[in-house]
């Protein structure tokens, strides 16, 4: 059974928006334990996709990236977000890695409802297994990073997210230049996933000496 | 057997970056499973004879008899490279050790290593034991009217294992209740005492590959109530073999270091301690069987979904509760580290967002029954003499399986007998109720972003 959907059928668009969404929360906290962002004393095994995924149990760190993704789905509905960066800074807050999710979404969507859930949960069960052993490509990070998660939005979506505050007191801003770009950064691909629904790129940008 | 396998993992391991284990070996390549052990350890042998290149890590599967408490036990678990000569020297009898898994990236805990098995067995879960050396004649798939019988069963059994799990915890030597959260975790208490109910929930069964039918004759009664037999028993298992060898080396790092966060370091140690020699052994390692019938399960009820709405919600709770677990693995790197909250890089004193979002996400990640707030469009006669329609939130219980019956309950449920405002309020209903078959989360959304909504529209 194929279905013909729009961007403007807006229940579709949500649906994608919530599998992306939890996807990106599930893959943050994945790249904060492997990278050792934090100790991994705070994570704790769960499930997701029928595979364990460490996620951590931190009650304010938890709730700064939900709270970050609440403000991202909306983007991600109307296919506004490009990009969307989990950023790992060294003490100076120079970044010395950055995971991207680029993603993109089909302006005409046609599904076959019957495997495309399974099939989509399969893809990103994959890509949760790359980030899993990336660190086999990746060198060590100095210690106490911090990270931060960048959007990159088409065309002028961000002005609307200034001025409607979607959560309150979580404001976003321009990010710094310093955070957007490195120097010349190693590029390192992790992940391709093409389906349906959406498409998405892993890559890590890897700044050539993290010690500095 | 030519020396082209060596090639074909040299690409998995190396230029691919996959962990390459035996199981998914043998599927990959359509070999024995004892073929495939033999492939690995080979590629090994003639990897690290090579002093150029990469350097490779691997696991190793080890299975072995010592007498705990008095009785023999049977112990199987998979082990780190590293810790693979301190098992076993622990064990009196060491009846297997084969190379489990080669990878590139030093593995932080056991996950991946599941997650690698899980799509190729899915794929093969017709004939995933092709390759394997256990044979059991009367083990065939069951027929369609089988499973139906069973899935009745099996919703009056649940009510049963509620009975009669205090009964297993006494099995299990290992320790549920003390499994409250040492050392970091201790700071998230309020989340520890679902972790202890999970810990005594095990009762699956499973399957080793290797022939061990010793196994269950010997431990048959601390396997029951052991049922560390799905995957994250599995952890467990490991977790004894990994701490083991951990505890004297922890002790002494204890010593030496002088651990500043104590509350880290004190809490941990003890814990460690008792954890693991009353842990009863046998870490059944994988599931075969049991993957298979959850995952026919699953099948079936993608296949029978209609609506997309309807999967997304299953999708949405299959984030489950902690499961007991390698807490102590993660737990022995912690003392080097300050306690977390000066650790508070991504600024965490945002202030709490709105209450109802924040509440409804919480309740959708939850299990089983909960109270979550409600979007309600209730109709009333006010003092007026009006008819009031105000919609507001409400609380109320559900649980997962109840959500599609509750959805349609509403549909029926009629509070007024006022004929004009019938047919406005089912109108009402019906967006209401539509909103409550998405997920709670998005409820809340629709009528925070009328705004965002209302201005694209007009376009």
């Amino acid at each position: 059974m194929m279905t013909t959907l729009t961007r403007q059928d807006l229940n579709f668009g949500q649906v994608v928006a919530d599998i992306l969404c939890e996807f990106l929360e599930v893959a943050i906290h994945l790249i904060l334990y492997v990278r050792e962002v934090y100790p991994s004393g705070i994570f704790q095994k769960r499930k997701k996709y029928n595979v364990p995924v460490q996620m951590s149990c931190h009650p304010e760190l938890n709730q700064y990236i939900q709270d970050t993704l609440h403000c991202v789905k909306p983007l991600i509905e109307k296919n506004e977000a490009e990009k969307v960066v989990v950023v790992i800074m060294d003490k100076e807050h120079h970044p010395v890695e950055r995971f991207v999710f680029e993603i993109s979404q089909p302006p005409l969507l046609s599904i076959s409802s019957e495997t495309l859930l399974s099939h989509v949960e399969q893809l990103l069960r994959a890509v949760i297994l790359k980030i899993s052993v990336c660190d086999a490509v990746l060198e060590n990070n100095p210690p106490g990073c911090t990270f931060t998660v960048l959007v990159h939005t088409r065309e002028a979506a961000t002005r609307n997210m200034e001025k409607v505050q979607v959560i309150k007191d979580f404001p976003w801003i321009v990010a710094d230049e310093q955070e957007v770009h490195m120097t010349e950064p190693r590029l390192i691909p992790l992940k391709t996933m093409t389906s349906d629904i959406v498409k998405m790129q892993l890559y890590v940008e890897e700044r050539a000496q993290k010690a500095s | 057997m030519d020396d082209l396998y060596l090639d074909n993992i040299d690409e998995f391991v190396s230029d691919q970056n996959k962990i390459v284990t035996y199981k998914w070996l043998s599927l990959t390549l359509g070999v024995h499973v004892n073929t495939a052990k033999q492939m690995l350890y080979h590629y090994l042998e003639q990897k690290r004879k090579e002093t150029s290149g990469t350097r490779l890590h691997a696991t190793y599967l080890v299975s072995g008899k010592f007498v705990e408490n008095g009785t023999m036990c049977h112990k199987v678990s998979v082990v780190r490279e590293d810790k693979l000569e301190d098992v076993k020297s622990k064990m009196d009898v060491t009846i297997s050790v084969h190379v489990y898994s080669i990878q590139k990236a030093e593995l932080k805990d056991s996950g991946p290593l599941y997650s690698t098995d899980y799509d190729a067995v899915k794929e093969n879960l017709k004939n995933c034991n092709k390759y394997t050396a256990i044979r059991c004649a009367s083990a065939v798939p069951r027929s369609s009217s089988e499973m139906h019988r069973a899935q009745e069963m099996a919703q009056v059994t649940v009510a049963e294992n509620a009975a009669s799990k205090p009964e297993l915890t006494n099995h299990v030597t290992s320790n549920p209740t003390a499994k409250q959260p040492k050392g970091i975790m201790g700071m998230f208490a309020n989340k520890s005492t679902s972790k202890s109910q999970e810990s005594s929930k095990e009762v699956k069964t499973e399957q080793k590959d290797d022939a061990f039918a010793v196994n269950t004759s010997k431990s048959k009664p601390s396997a029951m109530g052991k049922a560390m037999s799905n995957f994250f028993g599995k952890t467990s298992g490991k977790k004894v073999t990994s701490d083991q060898p951990d505890k004297p080396v922890k002790e002494e790092g204890g010593g030496a270091e002088g651990m500043s966060p104590s509350q880290c370091s004190t809490k941990s140690e003890p814990d460690t301690k008792d954890e693991p020699p009353k842990e009863s052994p046998k870490a059944v390692t994988k599931e075969v069987k049991d993957v298979k019938n959850s995952k026919t399960k699953r099948l079936e009820q993608s296949d029978s979904e209609d609506e997309r709405m309807e999967s997304q919600k299953k999708k949405r709770r299959r984030i489950k509760k902690p499961h007991p677990d390698s807490s102590d693995e993660e737990c022995e790197v912690v003392p080097e580290s300050p306690p977390v909250p000066e650790v508070n890089t991504p600024s965490p004193d945002r202030p709490m967002k709105t209450e109802s979002v924040s509440h409804l996400e919480e309740s959708s990640e939850c299990r089983k029954r909960k109270r979550r707030r409600v979007l309600k469009s209730h109709t009333f006669l006010d003092d007026e003499g009006c008819i009031v329609t105000e919609k507001r939130y409400e609380s109320e219980s559900y649980s997962e399986s109840e959500d599609d019956s509750k959805a349609s309950s509403q549909r029926v449920k009629d509070t007024t007998a006022l004929q004009p405002t019938r047919r406005k309020r089912e109108e009402e209903k019906k967006p209401t109720e539509k909103n409550q078959k998405k997920a709670p989360a998005s409820t809340d959304k629709t009528t925070k972003q009328a705004s965002i909504k209302g201005f694209f529209l007009k376009k």
